[in-house]
């Protein structure tokens, strides 16, 4: 009978455990869900009462007009490379920042971590105008200037995060490897840098969101050169964003058309985020 | 490592070094891309810098007067001027009480406290009311984000089949971008049955299909927490999730076999151990949160504005360059504050 009763109570933990992962998607997923159920109905199907769950006859048209924007096409471009560029960059330097800020004793440490946390605290338009006099007087491209205004917000975010990874790495790691004669770097190269594995695929993926999504500098910088623009301010572009008339089909279809790369990319690296790395290395 | 007579050892030495060298990348971009925008900013709020057509005019020093603009507030009585027939107390208008010369205080709000009438007025009320809402808009996203984010990372953290799908799935929200999201939301919202949740509240008998959500004064706040803490809990998940990862299954086991409960693990093992985790994510979201701007403008479109649209306000729309960055440099200060108290409060600094 005890038997039973702690079956049944397994079964019943399951079971809950399955309804709490769905209810988890479906909050999540449900707006993305609205977003793709709008991309394939049609403008007048979208302004019927009450909205319906389901298209009544699907159709493509908006993606096709999408598809066949050129300024879209490119930004998808465009944002791959400035995304995938600032996100190196800053894990990189990130990296070693955070190695240094982390592990290593010197005076000003503190000030520093501070220091870097505050590039990022003043809202984007109070820093907007400097950073346009930055960008003229080094007459950067508008590439060029997006990836290193990115900075600003993707660089305070991978030190701070991959600082507070570092410091939590058993001092024994640093220690053994001092006995076996690594210098500093090597141990940071060698033992500590896979290690990190998690952190570092966890921030590059955040940072390369943030990169992806950014808008205001973006829009600012490709004014004068539209063939740089990314895919938000495509998006925000062609959905004439001071018209009264908004193509809500074809932002929706966008939308999930940017979105998708994203998934794409959390799938593949996802594995990376292995547990228990950090176990093995100090039994071991 | 043992410190052998006066001086730092050759060891310490070359580890400052050595963190001087690695810090080097880092140091050269803050100094190109951050240096002279935040010095610049801080500079002008001393000014009063106009913006006319992307080119700052001619500037003198004010002094202190853009932050006595944004921050000068008084409270004056209102007396009581008469009783009505229902026995309502009219008090005297707010208008003829707060102070005009040499500046002009408009109305904040009314209260009352002792049985006596008080209204609060400021320069720039619009600014008060913007410190007031982004300070509610913050606290109650962040606490809730948090929580649901360590619910959503502690589920995706243990096994089950289609864990990889499911931690994709997460990251939605936050991948759609801002720009259209909030469209994406203005959309589902809309005041009439076009729009999804108006359709489900009255499918289920609430509100007639034409709740205003976004022009309802008391719906708004909620509306757009809701709405940030949609978008932002997979940042805080998926940050706390790799906290979680970097805890040692050693220490569950062991718990296991001196027989502590699930409760008891979580508190004493999984929160001490994710706290500098959560202290850097918590440290990104307030300082996202703080200077929230997309949701605000695209939602409510200039009905409500947070500090980050009131900063954008004055220099867009007023040309006020100086008040604008005065009004930066006060976010930036409360950035900090909260930035310090949570290292402080979780004690991640050693």
């Amino acid at each position: 009978m005890t038997r039973n009763k702690r079956g049944t109570r397994r079964v019943i933990g399951r079971i809950g455990f399955w309804f709490l992962v769905l209810l988890i998607a479906v909050y999540l997923l449900f707006p993305f869900y609205w977003a793709f159920n709008s991309s394939l109905k049609t403008e007048g199907e979208l302004q019927k009462t009450p909205a319906t769950f389901f298209p009544g006859s699907p159709t493509l048209r908006n993606y096709r007009a999408v598809f066949s924007d050129a300024t879209f096409l490119r930004g998808l471009l465009n944002s791959t490379i400035v995304a995938s560029a600032t996100v190196l960059l800053s894990l990189v330097s990130g990296a070693f920042a955070g190695f240094a800020l982390g592990k290593l004793r010197f005076r000003m440490r503190t000030p520093t971590l501070y220091a870097i946390l505050a590039m990022t605290m003043f809202p984007q338009v109070s820093v907007l105008a400097g950073l346009y006099t930055v960008i003229i007087n080094l007459q950067l491209s508008p590439i060029f200037s997006m990836i290193l205004s990115y900075m600003i917000f993707t660089l305070p975010f991978t030190v701070w995060v991959l600082t507070s990874f570092f410091r939590d790495l058993p001092i024994e790691l640093l220690q053994s490897a001092q006995v076996d004669g690594a210098t500093p770097f090597q141990t940071f190269y060698m033992v500590l840098l896979p290690l990190t594995a998690p952190a570092l695929v966890t921030t590059g993926l955040l940072a390369f969101i943030s990169a992806w999504n950014e808008y205001l500098f973006a829009l600012t910088f490709t004014t004068i050169e539209p063939k740089a623009r990314t895919v938000p301010v495509a998006i925000a572009l062609f959905s004439g964003v001071f018209s009264r008339q908004i193509p809500f089909g074809e932002i929706m279809a966008a939308s999930v058309v940017v979105t998708i790369p994203l998934i794409v990319l959390v799938l593949i690296f996802q594995r990376r985020i292995i547990a228990g790395l950090t176990a093995g290395a100090v039994k071991g | 490592m043992s410190n052998n007579g006066g001086g730092p050892s050759e060891l310490a030495k070359q580890e400052a070094r050595l963190a001087r060298l690695l810090l080097l990348p880092s140091i050269i971009i803050l100094l190109v891309v951050a240096v002279y925008p935040l010095g610049d900013t801080f500079f002008a709020s001393f000014t009063n810098r106009q913006f006319a057509g992307g080119e700052t005019t001619d500037q003198t020093f004010v002094g202190l007067s853009n932050y006595r603009q944004l921050l000068g507030m008084t409270i004056k009585e209102l007396k009581p001027v008469r009783v009505t027939l229902e026995n309502e107390i009219v008090y005297e208008r707010a208008i003829d009480v707060l102070p005009r010369e040499p500046h002009l205080y408009r109305q904040v709000t009314q209260f009352t406290l002792f049985g006596r009438r008080f209204v609060l007025g400021a320069r720039e009320p619009d600014f008060i009311l913007a410190v007031k809402d982004t300070m509610i808009y913050t606290v109650a996203s962040v606490i809730l984000e948090t929580i649901l984010g360590l619910g959503i990372a502690m589920v995706v953290n243990s096994k089950f089949r289609g864990r990889g799908l499911m931690r994709a799935a997460m990251l939605v929200p936050w991948a759609i971008p801002t720009v259209v999201s909030a469209r994406l939301w203005g959309w589902m919202l809309r005041p009439t049955r076009v729009g999804l949740f108006n359709t489900l509240f009255s499918a289920i008998g609430i509100g007639g299909g034409n709740i205003s959500f976004l022009t309802n004064k008391s719906l708004q706040l909620p509306v757009l927490i809701a709405v940030d803490v949609w978008k932002t809990t997979p940042f805080m998940a998926l940050m706390l999730l790799a906290g979680l990862q970097m805890i040692s299954q050693d220490l569950y086991e062991a718990a296991d076999v001196d027989g502590a409960g699930k409760v008891r693990q979580f508190l004493s093992i999984t929160l001490p151990l994710l706290r500098p985790s959560l202290a850097v994510a918590l440290v990104f979201r307030t300082l996202d949160a703080l200077r929230a701007f997309d949701v605000f403008n695209v939602l409510l479109s200039r009905q409500r504005l947070s500090m980050a649209s009131f900063t954008y306000e004055q220099l867009i729309q007023f040309q006020t360059a100086g008040l604008s960055s005065a009004s930066g440099v006060l976010i930036f200060l409360l950035i900090f504050a909260f930035a310090v108290l949570y290292v402080q409060l979780l004690g991640v600094e050693t």
